[in-house]
């Protein structure tokens, strides 16, 4: 989506093929949720900085990562820390609840998968143009339904947005009162909502016509993109190595839960 | 009524002017048409009158009070807005209850709610749809709809922007009823519009703004007079107007029995 | 005779789930290279016209059809609206809804589609480049849609249209959300292209600028077809603006002065010759 974050020293990312830059997340991610112990996460959240650092992204990256990774690990650490049916062993005691093992490891397992899908979007998404993703994958034999999907609910949540500002303005100069505390802003802006979703639908009426007269459902041919989509050397080697570690991990996963390793 | 507007500057991006020091004063009560091109801030002028923007450096004064020591909810008793898309105001379920928020927002009591209700819903043409659905209205009862929920707070200023987009003749009929009604009620009604026969048939005065700035204001026959400086905003004068302008006639000509009248008049001089 | 571009045949039709017929026993031709121009009070039916020229009726809006619609002498409704759109180009009123919103640029907008026609990628910058200059869009084609102004965006919706080389354009109310320079700037694009030979099929309210274009106008009350012929015999036709449809002005002013006899003659339809009429009649 966005063209510049990152500047120059994000070019490398952004030479990237953009369809092997969403396996890599997908299957680093996936990778992380199979292994059996969040220490393959929180070494692919470790690479993920290199690679945010190295393509000069560091701060955005770090403060989303904590912004977001410490609530929810506190968040999960104490729900499922604490109350997690598959608590066994106990290693403090709040007083009100005890902590258990089971429950603290799943919580951690959970947050770095989480934390490796969020940074590995990130990066994706700051360093790649959603149109040539798109554009790639129709080449590669994406239904064009399906790419126009992603493209348009992309473009539509900024529109909605806009529409909103507007529609609490012309509710506020009629007297209503957006100002004041977050629960009452909040009451006064829930009505509002109708109006954004029906204008959004009968945008979505008039936009499908607009599409319809374009020859989008011209289905005998296969859809060609404007959108230049980039191809990188290193395309290959890190999908392999993605695919590689994915399947190490489930693996191991699958080893363990036969018993044949102990984790 | 006096709104005094002084060096306004606004800005939705720092650095870029979408107005560029605006100095205007409105006084009295003849209704007052705004012209221009898009982007010549006729919008965001507008805006600041019920304190939706605010200044990013200037003064807008109104009756003695300076905007800014009240919140735009608190100035909607005062100044009502009518925004160009009604489906960006329009938010309840029957129009009766479009035409009672606004009121009731600003305090007004039950007894005259009621009894304006009726007044403004048969002055919009709505009166027999008052139970429907906003949402199933037409597109042009749709501004009614709008017009009327914000005519019924009984504002002393009432802004229109673009009210006659997507009306027919009728509904320019209509308009020009409302019209005559605020001003019959002594209620300043200022409206941006880029239809120059509706401005001319239904404004005595007009203000033109070009680049942020007013770039002309006075009674529409003085503003309509001066082609040249109106070429540099693009208005160009209605087409009455113009073929009295063309024919020679020294004045702005704008109604058909108008200009016949002034034929006869040349017409008698030349014999 | 050459085929008609696009022939109405006693055309009615009822939208889905209401009552009364939009359109009412239309039927007109328009021939090659022709400019009609419809024109009439809202809820007159000028849209569902619209609609079923380019095919969006019956395909996409269903309901209760009679007579039909051919374009170049086949059947709107046995064609798809996919098919349709390579003949029939679409422009309505709401240049925001134009936009495909999986473009962020002008020129990918542009492309769309030739994207969907399969049209390879070169061939596509150079059509590109050809409509953007068309349409003076030449600076605007590396900027995001959705920020440009309503004019400069209608241009963009009316090029994505163009691209595809239709040989009939229809025109849906498209300048009523911009301002008079921002119009004008799209009429003088439409009415180069007429003269080039594309048909031009629009539905306008401002008269003046009706009368000064089109060949055929075609005036519809609650969905009836109320005068169908040159602006001038149907302007000139009595009681029309009782019926709800706009005249131009110059038509008044002359007819004004007709009929307060200070000048004879026929109605005049612009600007120059009602000038001219003025002066006549003041003396000069």
């Amino acid at each position: 989506m966005t063209e510049q974050a990152g500047g120059a020293r994000a070019e490398w990312l952004r030479g990237l093929n953009p369809t092997a830059k969403l396996a890599a997340v997908l299957l680093l991610g996936a990778a992380a949720m199979a292994f059996p112990s969040p220490v393959l996460g929180a070494c692919l959240i470790v690479v993920l900085f290199v690679v945010a650092a190295s393509s000069g992204m560091l701060a955005p990256f770090a403060k989303l990562m904590v912004g977001f990774g410490i609530p929810v690990t506190i968040m999960l650490l104490f729900i499922q820390g604490c109350y997690s049916p598959a608590n066994v062993t106990f290693i403090a005691d709040l007083g009100f609840a005890r902590l258990g093992l089971e429950g603290v490891m799943s919580a951690l397992q959970t947050v770095v998968t989480l934390l490796v899908f969020l940074g590995g979007f990130y990066l994706m998404n700051e360093t790649t143009y959603t149109g040539e993703l798109v554009a790639d994958l129709t080449s590669r034999g994406l239904p064009p339904k399906a790419g126009y999907l992603v493209l348009a609910s992309l473009n539509v949540v900024p529109q909605m947005r806009r529409r909103m500002a507007t529609i609490q303005e012309a509710q506020v100069s009629r007297g209503l009162d957006m100002e004041g505390s977050l629960v009452s802003r909040l009451r006064a802006t829930i009505p509002l909502l109708g109006p954004v979703i029906m204008s959004s639908l009968t945008d979505a009426e008039e936009r499908s016509m607009t599409l319809e007269t374009h020859g989008f459902h011209l289905n005998e041919v296969r859809h060609t993109s404007y959108v230049v989509v980039h191809h990188a050397r290193a395309d290959r080697p890190i999908v392999v190595i993605a695919v590689a570690l994915f399947v190490v991990s489930l693996a191991i996963r699958i080893a363990a839960l036969a018993g044949l390793i102990a984790i | 009524m006096k709104i005094e507007v002084k060096n306004l500057v606004h800005e939705y991006i720092p650095g870029q002017r979408a107005l560029d020091g605006v100095n205007l004063t409105i006084e009295g009560t003849e209704p007052l048409a705004i012209i221009g091109q898009n982007g010549a801030g006729k919008t965001t002028l507008v805006k600041h009158f019920d304190a939706i923007l605010r200044p990013t450096s200037g003064t807008v004064v109104i009756n003695g009070r300076d905007l800014s020591e009240l919140t735009c909810a608190q100035w909607a008793a005062q100044v009502g807005y009518v925004f160009q898309n009604p489906d960006n105001q329009l938010f309840l379920e029957t129009v009766r209850k479009e035409f009672e928020f606004g009121p009731r927002q600003v305090g007004m009591d039950e007894a005259r709610i009621e009894k304006r209700l009726k007044h403004v819903a048969e002055l919009v043409g709505l009166a027999d749809k008052l139970d429907v659905n906003p949402a199933d209205l037409s597109p042009a009862e749709k501004k009614f709809c709008a017009i009327g929920s914000v005519v019924m707070m009984d504002c002393d200023v009432v802004i229109f922007d673009e009210p006659t987009c997507g009306q027919d003749l009728e509904g320019n009929a209509r308009l020009e009823r409302i019209i005559a009604a605020l001003r019959d009620a002594g209620k300043l009604c200022i409206t941006i519009s880029h239809d120059v026969k509706f401005v001319t048939r239904c404004f005595p005065r007009a203000v033109v703004m070009c680049q942020g700035k007013v770039l002309v204001q006075g009674p529409v026959e003085e503003v309509f007079s001066q082609v040249d400086l109106l070429k540099q905003s693009f208005v160009v004068p209605p087409p009455i107007c113009r073929v009295a302008l063309g024919a020679g006639m020294s004045q702005a000509v704008f109604s058909v029995d108008d200009l016949v009248e002034r034929v006869r008049k040349e017409r008698n001089n030349c014999e | 005779m050459s085929e008609a571009a696009l022939r109405v045949e006693d055309f009615s039709f009822r939208y889905r789930d209401t009552k009364r017929y939009a359109v009412r026993h239309l039927s007109f031709e328009v021939p090659q290279g022709g400019f009609l121009c419809v024109v009439g009070p809202n809820g007159s039916g000028k849209s569902t016209l619209c609609n079923a020229l380019v095919g969006l009726i019956p395909h996409h809006f269903t309901g209760k059809l009679h007579g039909t619609v051919s374009v170049f002498g086949s059947d709107v409704s046995k064609k798809t609206i996919a098919d349709l759109s390579t003949d029939i180009g679409f422009v309505f009123q709401n240049p925001f809804n134009q936009l495909s919103y999986t473009a962020n640029t002008v020129a990918e907008e542009l492309a769309y589609g030739l994207c969907n026609r399969g049209v390879p990628r070169d061939e596509m910058v150079v059509r590109v480049e050809a409509i953007a200059h068309t349409l003076r869009l030449d600076g605007l084609l590396e900027r995001n849609p959705l920020e440009l102004s309503g004019g400069q965006v209608q241009r963009v919706a009316l090029g994505s249209t163009l691209i595809l080389n239709p040989k009939i354009l229809v025109l849906d109310e498209c300048t009523t959300q911009l301002d008079p320079l921002g119009s004008e700037e799209i009429f003088d694009i439409v009415r180069a292209l007429n003269e080039d030979g594309m048909t031009v099929v629009m539905v306008d309210h401002d008269m003046e600028r009706v009368a000064r274009c089109a060949d055929t106008v075609l005036a519809l009350r609650d969905g009836n077809q109320v005068a169908l012929g040159t602006p001038r015999e149907v302007f000139g036709m009595a009681g029309l603006e009782e019926q709800g449809v706009d005249i131009p002005d110059f038509v008044r002013v002359t007819r004004a002065l007709s009929a307060s006899g200070l000048a004879d003659g026929d109605i005049e339809l612009t600007e120059g010759p009602t000038i001219e009429r003025v002066r006549e009649a003041m003396g000069r």
